[in-house]
């Protein structure tokens, strides 16, 4: 019931549009600039996909839909928990892969997935005794590997400046594929990251040292105290001693000519 | 905005309409049909009419609440719906619209600050009117516990907290007790005598003959009479003589010859005896009362 | 314009007087304590024991995650709740006519109005902060406590031993400090080093060299991981982006509360204004999708679909940005610059939303 004059409600309806018209434009400006400084922080969100809908349910959906994602993601976590314990290694795989689609960008969901994965799920297949042979618990150990490496490679598409992602993937090659090669890349890219743990500096090194590869070996020590200032050299933590005494060891053993040697005497 | 007249008028409405369409029926209501009215500044004027006659709908249109869909309203020379109008004006309305959960103080310093009063002078003005309308006993007990007489006096201190020169009162004695409508009576005559404009609506006829000086009488959005108490209420074709004491048949046949030598014809004489009102004869009972004072009525439990 | 400020001023403080002497919030707000504190209890349930870098990431993930959603939670039903009968209530009651006969604008009853439920979010969102911070404190207890029993397996006084290397680290870095030439500090931190290792032996408790060298350098090893879980679970605690997600949360839940004050200036009902208000909370979360297939304007949009997606994008909220406070609890840097950037958007968008609830409500008939 509405008596307001017509040239009233006109002069209303002028200035809510007004008003409107003014800030729609500058608003779609202002996302778009947001969207851009989010996507350089590589944070995505989550995109609500039915396939992820049809997982989680109707329930969680709007836990997703209203900004509680991260809620429901500590609490898939927890089913993932419980499926370790009950050793349903399955059922614990495709929560790990819920729970890193939900928050990608939490990294300790990769990190002890793939562990979870390549490690506890990987050791349990070698003793499942269900399976007839060796062989094939060798096989079905090697598939829970596999698992666990998909896990630490995608993780570290989603957060390539996390050193423990790249670190862990190292170790995964370096225990349980025995590929000292690919573990010393691995290790040498997380050396590079930022907050990364001193020791991993000098692993490339050690692990061509484990492969027998003496030669490059020798070049990864060479290169690493070349990076290293003198005072860094100095410096407990970087073992500028342990350095110095392996790239002696190597000039010996591989015979390099007085010239070219870092320590000549 | 206009610059007020000196001697402008209190109230004043040219063509004043409002209309409401109702799109169920396809009809438009007029709740106010063209009205013209004039309030001078000083006088107790009352609005009269059945209910949906328009009364309220004039009072909100004066208050600058609701915008006129024709014509014009001016509150001394001043649109109603301005600042500066609304500073000189009081309200008092009908079914006390307060905050429940605030207390008497509370209520009148919230009002007060509203208004522009600040400080100690809000601080003093609020002792005042307490004092005023006699609510010492309830103005630390918050709003929801009063009675239907308290709300009224919460009412009238709010309507004046910020001295307005011209007061709205929509049925300001509604369910209060005859002791209390006499002292609001009583207020409204003070403040008249004060210089203020006081318009009030009421549907009890007597209360508004003992104070207005002027009424109008609304129906159907439309106001029907206006005027001088005075003026309407006078049958102005006959005259009353008050005689003292108490008149026998005998002396009436005398009186009635000597007004027959003045010309009157006595077929036309009618004897009774004056009464008073039932108002009258409560108050005086009541106050000779001993232990009863004037301002001292109990809040109901 | 300061005596307009005023009486917004005057209103604002009274409409949060109402509302903090109603009751309802009061319990919501007890709800909200109780259900920060089960966080902390409930995380217990989060992870087995383990021993591995990372290991109190996810409980302190679910205390952080759970706090900050039910300040949300919570605060979201307080801020609409009480934001949706604000109008509706005074007309009602009828108590907006005795305040607009007064000498008050409408738009400075609207403000006043609004500014109260800020005062009260801004209150509630305190209350549960610090109930959060307690939370999050009693975690940390929980987390140091856990580490000091891992790792002081095979130490008999492990605080002790602690306390030393940090003396040993402390004298170290005095050295590198004074600077100089380089063989000579190595030479004075391995001459600190064995002075070290000799008391770790004992007061004259013959030790063969070999196990004192290993004592020494186990001691030096444990403590370092230590120091580093320690220092793990300090950062990710007393993390100072916190505030920033507090913050967030609070933007979020102001600019509910102004669609909500919006939706009201012309509802007919409060529950028409809570309904209204979150489902276009919800949908706010799917903006940015809607914007994006319709600046892309893909093949597979027809010109209706188009055209709505296009209203969505223009009007509705992009609350999913927000969800950047999910990437603050994860751990991750999120610059302060990129948070005044959400924080202006959000004034901003309030701003738009209040100037059109003032003109919708300055002409409503009452």
């Amino acid at each position: 019931m509405t008596g307001l004059p017509l040239r009233l409600r006109l002069r209303r309806a002028l200035l809510v549009a007004l008003i409107l018209g003014l800030w729609a434009p500058a608003k779609i400006v202002w996302e778009l600039r947001i969207a851009r400084a989010q996507n350089q922080l590589r944070y995505q969100g989550v995109t609500l996909t039915r396939q992820l809908r049809d997982q989680l349910g109707q329930g969680l959906s709007i836990g997703v839909l209203s900004g509680m994602g991260n809620v429901v993601a500590d609490l898939v976590w927890l089913e993932v928990t419980i499926a370790w314990e009950n050793q349903e290694w399955f059922r614990m795989g495709g929560l790990i892969n819920l729970c890193t689609a939900l928050q990608p960008r939490f990294i300790t969901y990769w990190d002890m997935g793939a562990w979870q994965l390549a490690w506890n799920a990987s050791v349990a297949a070698t003793k499942d005794l269900s399976l007839p042979n060796p062989l094939r618990r060798e096989k079905a150990s090697r598939f829970w590997i596999n698992q666990g490496l998909a896990i630490y490679k995608r993780g570290i598409e989603n957060n390539p400046e996390s050193w423990r992602l790249w670190a862990d993937t190292g170790l995964l090659y370096e225990q349980r594929l025995g590929d000292y090669r690919t573990a010393a890349y691995y290790y040498g890219e997380a050396a590079k990251r930022p907050n990364c743990l001193t020791f991993y500096e000098r692993f490339p090194a050690i692990m061509y040292g484990l492969a027998g590869d003496d030669w490059n070996s020798y070049e990864a020590w060479k290169a690493l105290w070349e990076r290293l200032t003198p005072a860094q050299r100095a410096e407990p933590r970087h073992e500028g001693d342990r350095i110095e005494k392996e790239i002696r060891h190597f000039e010996q053993k591989l015979s390099i000519p007085t010239e070219k040697r870092v320590f000549p005497n | 905005m206009e610059t007020p007249a000196i001697n402008a008028l209190a109230v004043e409405t040219i063509g004043l309409t409002k209309r409401y369409p109702l799109t169920w029926k396809r009809k438009v209501l007029v709740a106010l049909d063209h009205l013209d009215l004039q309030i001078r500044p000083g006088e107790v004027f009352g609005l009269l009419g059945p209910n949906g006659s328009g009364k309220s709908t004039t009072l909100k249109m004066l208050l600058g609440l609701v915008v006129p869909n024709e014509g014009v309203a001016r509150i001394f020379g001043l649109p109603p719906d301005s600042l500066a109008a609304r500073r000189r004006v009081g309200f008092l309305p009908e079914n006390p619209y307060f905050y429940s959960f605030l207390n008497g103080d509370e209520t009148l310093r919230f009002y007060g600050k509203l208004c522009g009063v600040t400080g100690t002078a809000l601080e003093k003005r609020i002792e005042e009117l307490i004092d005023l309308v006699g609510l010492q006993n309830g103005r630390e007990r918050p709003l929801r516990s009063y009675s239907k007489g308290m709300l009224q006096r919460i009412g009238l201190a709010q309507a004046l907290i910020h001295d307005p020169d011209l007061l709205f009162l929509d049925e300001p004695t509604a369910g209060v007790d005859p002791l209390g409508s006499a002292q609001i009576r009583d207020l409204i005559l003070r403040l008249k005598k004060m210089g203020k404009t006081v318009v009030f609506s009421s549907h009890l006829l007597e209360q508004v003959q003992e104070v207005a000086d002027r009424v109008a009488i609304f129906s159907l959005g439309k106001k029907i009479l206006e005027g001088s108490l005075d003026l309407l209420l006078t049958e102005s074709r006959d005259t009353q003589v008050q005689i003292p004491g108490e008149l026998d048949s005998v002396r009436q046949e005398q009186v009635c010859r000597l007004l027959g030598q003045a010309g009157i014809d006595p077929a036309g004489v009618r004897f009774s005896r004056p009464r008073l009102s039932l108002e009258q004869l409560y108050l005086r009972t009541v106050q000779t009362q001993p232990g009863v004072s004037l301002r001292d009525s109990q809040p109901r439990p | 314009m300061i005596t307009s400020l005023h009486r917004i001023m005057v209103i604002g403080r009274n409409t949060l007087t109402e509302a903090v002497r109603r009751k309802v919030l009061n319990v919501l707000l007890v709800f909200a304590l109780a259900l920060v504190a089960s966080s902390v209890l409930v995380s217990q349930l989060a992870t087995p024991d383990l021993d591995n870098a990372g290991l109190f990431d996810p409980q302190i993930k679910f205390v952080k995650d759970f706090g900050c959603g039910a300040i949300g939670l919570f605060g979201f039903a307080i801020a609409l709740l009480s934001t949706a009968q604000l109008i509706p209530d005074e007309l009602e009651k009828r108590t907006i006519y005795t305040i607009l006969a007064k000498p008050v604008r409408r738009s400075e009853f609207l403000l006043g109005k609004f500014l109260g439920i800020v005062f009260l979010v801004v209150l509630a969102v305190a209350l549960m902060s610090i109930a959060f911070s307690l939370s999050l404190y009693w975690q940390e207890v929980r987390a140091m406590a856990y580490a000091d029993s891992i790792y002081d397996v095979g130490f008999s006084n492990f605080p002790e031993v602690v306390d030393k290397v940090h003396r040993y680290e402390a004298e170290e870095a005095q050295i590198q400090a004074r600077g100089g030439d380089a063989a000579m500090q190595t030479q004075a931190i391995r001459a600190l080093d064995e002075k070290y290792r000799r008391e770790e032996a004992g007061g004259g408790a013959a030790k063969n060299s070999v196990e004192e060298e290993t004592n020494w350098e186990r001691s030096k090893d444990t403590v370092e991981a230590y120091d580093r879980d320690v220092r793990q679970i300090h950062d990710q605690i007393r993390d100072p982006q916190l505030i920033e997600a507090i913050l967030l949360i609070f933007a979020k839940l102001i600019m509910s509360a102004g669609i909500a004050l919006f939706i009201s200036t012309f509802a007919t009902s409060s529950i028409f204004t809570i309904v209204t208000t979150f489902l276009i909370y919800l949908i706010g979360h799917l903006e940015s999708v809607a914007r994006d297939v319709w600046l892309q304007r893909g093949a597979e949009v027809t010109i209706w679909q188009s055209g709505l997606l296009g209203l969505l994008s223009l009007l509705i909220p992009d609350m999913n940005s927000f969800t950047i406070v999910d990437e603050i609890l994860a751990g991750n840097h999120v610059p302060w610059t990129h948070t005044f950037d959400l924080l202006g958007y959000a004034g901003v968008y309030l701003v738009v939303l209040l100037a059109v609830s003032i003109v919708i409500f300055d002409y409503r008939e009452i």
